[in-house]
C-alpha cells in the first residue's frame, strides 16, 4: 500500500458474489412461481407435479436469496432497521416491501398446493390440513396476486441496479424509453426462464410439458436479442474486459446457444434431454448476474 | 442567503505532501487501511526534459444532489440543515448501496463501525465551533480552502471570482461542493 502516491491497495467491488446469487434466486423464485400460478390460473389439464415443483421453488429460492442478502450487509444484525427506516426515493427501500409481500404470498400458496394434494396425512399434520382446508377457496386469488408479486420481485432486481444513474451499465434504458431501465426487461426474461427451467427440472417425468418446452425456447431467443442490443447500446469495455470470458462462455455458450440447440433437438426428439439442457439455462442466468454486477463496477 | 459551504482545491499549489490524508485520519480516526481522504498522483506525463504531474484531492464531493442520499433505503445518508451529506451511523445496515451509486468512489465500509463512512467537512468536530476542517488547517502549500462559497467575503468565493473552476464528473449532474482550479497545471 503506497498511500504517498495515492495508489489505492485494491480495486474494491462494492457488491460482489453474494449479491449475484441473491438477484438470480430472486429471478428463479419469481420465474418458478409465474411458471405455476399461471398454470394453475390457466391451464385445463392442471399438470399437478408441475404446480407443485413451481410453487416450492419459489418460496425455497426466495429465502436464501433473502439469507444472502442479509449476510452480505455488513451488519446483519440490524436487517430490521430496512424495515422501519423508509425512504420513498430509494428502489432498494419500495423492494424491500415488494419482496416481504411476495415471500409471504409464495409460503401461503405452496402451503394451499400441498394441502390441497395432502390426503394420506395422519395426527396433528391431518388435523392442520382439515383445519385450513376452509382457506382452499383462496388458492387461485393468491395464484394471481402472487403472480403480480413475482413480476414485480423479479423485475424489481433490475430496477435495484438501474438506479445507479452514474453506473453507465447498469443504468442504460430500454430501447431509449425514459423510466424503462433495460436490466428490469433482461433480469424479467431471464428471470421467468430460468424459474421455469427449474421448474421443468423439478417435473421432468411428468407428460405434456411440450408447451413449457417451447415457451423456454421462445425466452432464450429473447434473452440473446436481448443481450445484442445492450451489447450494441453500450461501452464494448464491459463486454471485452476482464468479463469477456464469462460472458461469452458462461452467459452466451452455456446458458444460451447451446440450450437453445440441445432443445430444439431435444424437444422432438429425446425427451431425456430435460436435465443438461435446463441445467445450462440455470447457470446462464447465474454467469448473467455476476456478469452484470460485476461488470458494471470494474469498469 | 443561506450557507453554502464549500472547499476549492488550488491544484498546482498541492505538493503532494499527503499532510491532508494524515490529519483527516488523526481527527476522525479512519480505521487502518481506509481513508476518507487522499491525494493520488497523476502522471508524470510528457517526456524530459518536459515532465509535469499533479495532485487531485480526493474525497466525498458533497454534491448538492447526491445519488448516494438517493438510493439510501434507510435515509442513513442524509442532507444535514447546511445541505451537507451526512451518515447516520445507527440507521445504515451496510448494504452498500451507497458505495455502487457514488461517481467518486468517496465511501467505504467502516471496519471499526460497519457502517458506511466518509469525509464529513470535520462539520461536527471543527466547522461547527468555527475551525476550518481538519485537512484544510493543515494545507502545506496553501492548496486547499474552506467556507460558505455565498459569502463575497470568505477565502473560497474570492477566490472562485477570480479562477475558473471545474468539477469532477459534472456529467451526472451531481453539482458538488468541491471546486477543483487547474490554473497552472499541465494535465
Amino acid at each position: 500500500m503506497d498511500i504517498f502516491w495515492g495508489i489505492p491497495s485494491e480495486e474494491h467491488i462494492a457488491w460482489g458474489g453474494m449479491i449475484a446469487l441473491y438477484l438470480f434466486l430472486a429471478g428463479i423464485a419469481g420465474g418458478g412461481f409465474l411458471t405455476a400460478s399461471l398454470t394453475d390460473l390457466f391451464s385445463k389439464e392442471r399438470p399437478t407435479k408441475l404446480i407443485k415443483t413451481g410453487a416450492y421453488i419459489a418460496p425455497v429460492a426466495i429465502i436464501f436469496g433473502l439469507g444472502l442478502l442479509v449476510l452480505d450487509l455488513s451488519k446483519p444484525f440490524f436487517f430490521w432497521k430496512l424495515l422501519i427506516n423508509i425512504n420513498t426515493n430509494s428502489v432498494m427501500s419500495i423492494g424491500t416491501y415488494i419482496i416481504s409481500v411476495f415471500v409471504s404470498l409464495a409460503f401461503v400458496y405452496a402451503y394451499l398446493v400441498w394441502a390441497e394434494s395432502a390426503t394420506t396425512l395422519t395426527g396433528i399434520w391431518a388435523k392442520l390440513v382439515q383445519f385450513s382446508s376452509r382457506f382452499f377457496v383462496l388458492r387461485k386469488p393468491v395464484a394471481l396476486l402472487g403472480a403480480i408479486f413475482a413480476i414485480c420481485t423479479t423485475t424489481y432486481t433490475g430496477f435495484l441496479l438501474s438506479a445507479i444513474t452514474t453506473n453507465t451499465l447498469w443504468s442504460v434504458p430500454f430501447l431509449g424509453l425514459v423510466g424503462v431501465p433495460f436490466l428490469a426487461v433482461l433480469f424479467l426474461v431471464s428471470g421467468v426462464s430460468t424459474g421455469l427451467a427449474a421448474t421443468l427440472l423439478g417435473a421432468a417425468k411428468s407428460d405434456g410439458l411440450k408447451i413449457y418446452k417451447k415457451l423456454d425456447i421462445a425466452f432464450i431467443v429473447m434473452e440473446m436479442i436481448l443481450l445484442a442490443l445492450l451489447y450494441l447500446t453500450v461501452n464494448p469495455i464491459y463486454f471485452n474486459g476482464s468479463m469477456a470470458t464469462l460472458f461469452w462462455i458462461g452467459v452466451v455458450g452455456i446458458g444460451l446457444v447451446l440450450p437453445l440447440v440441445l432443445s430444439v433437438y431435444g424437444l422432438y426428439k429425446h425427451s431425456k434431454w430435460v436435465a443438461p439442457v435446463y441445467g445450462m439455462v440455470i447457470v446462464g442466468g447465474l454467469c448473467l448476474r455476476y456478469f452484470i454486477v460485476y461488470s458494471g463496477q470494474l469498469f | 442567503m443561506a450557507k453554502q459551504y464549500g472547499m476549492v482545491i488550488q491544484v498546482a499549489k498541492c505538493i503532494g505532501c499527503q499532510a491532508c490524508t494524515v490529519a483527516c485520519k488523526f481527527q476522525n480516526e479512519v480505521p487502518e487501511g481506509q481513508y476518507r481522504t487522499k491525494s493520488p498522483v497523476f502522471g508524470p506525463i510528457g517526456t524530459y526534459p518536459n515532465v509535469a504531474m499533479y495532485f487531485e484531492k480526493e474525497a466525498c464531493q458533497m454534491c448538492q444532489k447526491a445519488p448516494c442520499v438517493n438510493v439510501c433505503p434507510t435515509k442513513a445518508s442524509h442532507y444535514d440543515e447546511n445541505g451537507l451529506v451526512m451518515i447516520d451511523p445507527d440507521k445504515c445496515v451496510g448494504c452498500k448501496y451507497c458505495l455502487t451509486a457514488c461517481p467518486y468512489d468517496a465511501r467505504f465500509i467502516n471496519a471499526k463501525t460497519g457502517a458506511a463512512d466518509k469525509c464529513t467537512f470535520c462539520f461536527e468536530e471543527r466547522v461547527s465551533k468555527g475551525l476550518k476542517p481538519a485537512c484544510v488547517s493543515t494545507c502545506v502549500g496553501g492548496s486547499l480552502s474552506f467556507g460558505d462559497v455565498n459569502d463575497p467575503n470568505s477565502d473560497v468565493a474570492k477566490i472562485l471570482t477570480k479562477s475558473k473552476s471545474e468539477f469532477r464528473k459534472a456529467e451526472f449532474g451531481t453539482h458538488p461542493s468541491i471546486y477543483y482550479i487547474f490554473d497552472g497545471v499541465v494535465r
